[in-house]
């Protein structure tokens, strides 16, 4: 990846964090769209309790 | 094993790229954080391979033979995720129950350095429960420590 390294974060053994201004956001892909919905739907159903809320 | 390290690239700390390497190439990943609940506010993590064309996908099985590398980068993303957004919780599944099964068999392996730092709860017959390994969930819940 061409990219202009703003900060790297040094991050566990596996990897670090490269801060850039080239990943382009996916809020608009239709793979991550559709998890979106169903995640939505799925917690619409079987909502967090509250003891668990509450940790 | 492959020692490579794996550099995690963002921009708004919601959205991550960083490269698996293995016997099957390279291979670009991709995870992403949408808000899916205000109450409590949780986010939905949703991880997938991005292809030559563009498109992301869920569905192949890569075998890249890195498999605990790029779940702890993955599980990294949670922690820079949470420097940013504060300890929310963060919901998972896969797209289908073996991919499900897979991220629970990965988090079993990692399980002992992920406890460290996060709860973990699963979804099964009809509840939500405190993670346990060789139980199988429906879906995931973490909330960092």
């Amino acid at each position: 990846m061409q990219t202009t390294k703003k900060a790297v974060i040094k991050g566990n053994k596996y990897n670090d964090i490269i801060i850039t201004d080239q990943v382009r956001s996916y809020a608009d892909e239709p793979f991550f769209v559709k998890k979106e919905e169903k995640a939505k739907a799925f917690l619409k159903k079987h909502p967090i309790p509250d003891h668990i809320k509450n940790r | 094993m492959n020692l490579d390290h794996y550099s995690l690239f963002t921009t708004d700390f919601q959205d991550y790229e960083f490269y698996s390497n293995g016997p099957k190439g390279r291979i670009k990943k991709v995870v992403r954080y949408s808000k899916i609940e205000n109450d409590p506010i949780t986010y939905n993590l949703a991880f997938g391979d991005e292809t030559v064309d563009g498109e992301i996908n869920d569905t192949v099985i890569t075998d890249n033979q890195d498999r605990d590398m790029v779940l702890s980068a993955v599980v990294n993303t949670i922690n820079i995720f949470c420097d940013h957004f504060g300890n929310q919780f963060i919901y998972a599944e896969g797209s289908t129950a073996v991919r499900t099964r897979l991220y629970q068999m990965g988090i079993a392996r990692l399980w002992n350095e992920i406890t460290l730092d996060f709860i973990v709860w699963g979804y099964r017959e009809n509840a939500w429960h405190e993670f346990k390994i060789n139980v199988n969930f429906e879906a995931f819940l973490a909330k960092r420590k």
